[in-house]
């Protein structure tokens, strides 16, 4: 990250993580937490492509804490946000256009790679981390069929209805 | 140092990943109460297991020592049971003025009659026709000359000279072993000894034709026996038949114990033999 794009990606930190604790957070709490919308992890997902894998993960697992934090849910989502710095780099990676990125592309939206692309990206990247966080939240594989599974279908459904709404709405370029 | 950053630039992502998924498992585990729950309750079901699994392969590392031990152990119990059976008998005097009960062990005199040594068969042959095995006790543990040598299951063989660590055996097949024994429940008694032919098989002699032996009686050593303890197995008989113009039976007999399979065995000491000798020699004399 340079100066040109590092206030960007703060605001964003600041902006979801308010949007996560102080709206979202209370519709999970509304629906007795069998939904759970986490858009939060945008921040992960909008963060440079060209950022070293280490960075995204630990960034990743501050803003879960951060949002753990607020929540009372300690370590939580700082794990949902850890492996989800790390998958995004193996998402990118699979989906990376033919001759690489370039510095004309530096963060991955529909802007830069068309809104099939960023779909795509988007619902592999949402889907494990919700899958890890409700994982994390039962912390035992005997609820796997019974919640686990389903609690991420329907957080996932909703959860891109989300993602999808925020970024028509803001364009987020850098 | 080097290939550490190289590490680190290769799987640097990776490494960060699984220490703060560690860190995270850490926080999730200490400080969310249901999540505890189930990290206290797998915790108690599992640990159990990874003791357990400790334990077996503790066990079997040591299994050399625990065999050394249960030998030892053998050793010590064989003798007790053998005392038992053999010097326990009631005091001379019954007409005892504290009346205590006739069985009770301040009115026996134990007279121990043997004590056993547990070795391990170092070397051992049974093709040939005279044969000798090497055990790993000698004179330093205490073995002498002429004492019995056998196993849980049977006999073994004679010891006939000590070195300071070693001793060299006689097989059971061996053309001079004579072995004093038994039909179980018969008085009579005849010498065990070996035909050179079967490995697994020794002949009973001497005993009267008139004796009933039947395939699969039971052979042990007789209570004439000074090398061996009395009662001890020898084996089972195979065929018993009287031999044309004889008044004895031929009687082979399958051993209890095989010669080949031989690794464990006890050095028959027997506190007497001294005494008993010189009394022979006694007798020689004259």
């Amino acid at each position: 990250m340079n100066s040109s794009n590092i206030f960007p990606n703060i605001y964003r930190f600041i902006g979801l993580v308010a949007v996560q604790v102080i709206i979202l957070s209370q519709v999970s709490l509304a629906a007795n937490n069998y939904c759970n919308i986490l858009l939060y992890p945008l921040f992960i997902l909008f963060l440079p492509i060209e950022i070293a894998t280490p960075l995204a993960v630990f960034l990743g697992f501050l803003v879960g804490l951060t949002v753990d934090l607020f929540i009372g849910t300690y370590g939580v989502n700082a794990s949902a946000g850890a492996l989800s710095g790390y998958s995004r780099a193996i998402i990118l990676h699979q989906f990376a256009p033919r001759g690489g990125y370039s510095s004309k592309e530096p963060i991955p939206t529909p802007q830069y790679f068309g809104w099939r692309w960023f779909l795509n990206v988007a619902a592999i990247f949402f889907a494990v981390h919700i899958f890890w966080y409700f994982a994390m939240a039962y912390f035992t594989p005997v609820y796997l069929v019974g919640k686990i599974l389903p609690q991420t279908i329907l957080g996932w459904f909703l959860t891109m209805i989300v993602v999808v709404l925020y970024t028509r709405i803001f364009h987020p370029k850098v | 140092m080097h290939s550490i950053i190289q590490l680190f630039v290769r799987h640097g992502g990776l490494l960060t990943l699984v220490v703060l998924q560690v860190v995270c498992l850490y926080l999730i585990a200490s400080y969310n109460a249901a999540q505890r729950q189930v990290a206290t309750a797998s915790w108690v079901k599992y640990s159990g297991d990874v003791m357990d699994w400790k334990t077996r392969l503790y066990d079997y590392l040591d299994l050399r020592d625990e065999n050394n031990r249960l030998r030892s152990e053998n050793a010590r119990l064989q003798t007790l049971l053998i005392n038992a059976r053999m010097g326990e008998r009631p005091a001379v005097d019954t007409f005892s003025l504290r009346r205590e009960p006739s069985d009770s062990a301040s009115q026996k005199i134990v007279r121990p009659e043997y004590t056993f040594i547990p070795a391990r068969v170092v070397s051992n042959s049974i093709g040939g026709r005279n044969n000798w095995m090497i055990i790993n006790r000698g004179s330093r543990d205490g073995v002498q000359p002429n004492s019995g040598v056998i196993t849980a299951d049977g006999l073994a063989g004679i010891v006939r000279y000590v070195s300071e660590d070693f001793s060299m055996v006689m097989s059971v097949l061996h053309r001079q072993t004579r072995i004093s024994a038994a039909v179980k429940h018969q008085a009579y008694f005849g010498s065990l000894l070996w035909d050179g032919e079967n490995p697994q098989k020794m002949v009973l002699s001497d005993i009267p034709y008139h004796l009933k032996v039947k395939p699969r009686d039971t052979i042990e050593i007789s209570h004439y026996s000074l090398m061996f303890p009395e009662g001890h197995m020898a084996g089972i008989v195979d065929t018993a038949y009287r031999v044309d113009g004889s008044n004895f039976l031929h009687i082979d007999v399958r051993l209890s114990q095989n010669p080949a399979g031989i690794n464990n065995v006890y050095i028959v000491n027997n506190k007497f033999s001294a005494q008993l000798d010189q009394l022979q020699q006694a007798v020689k004399d004259e």
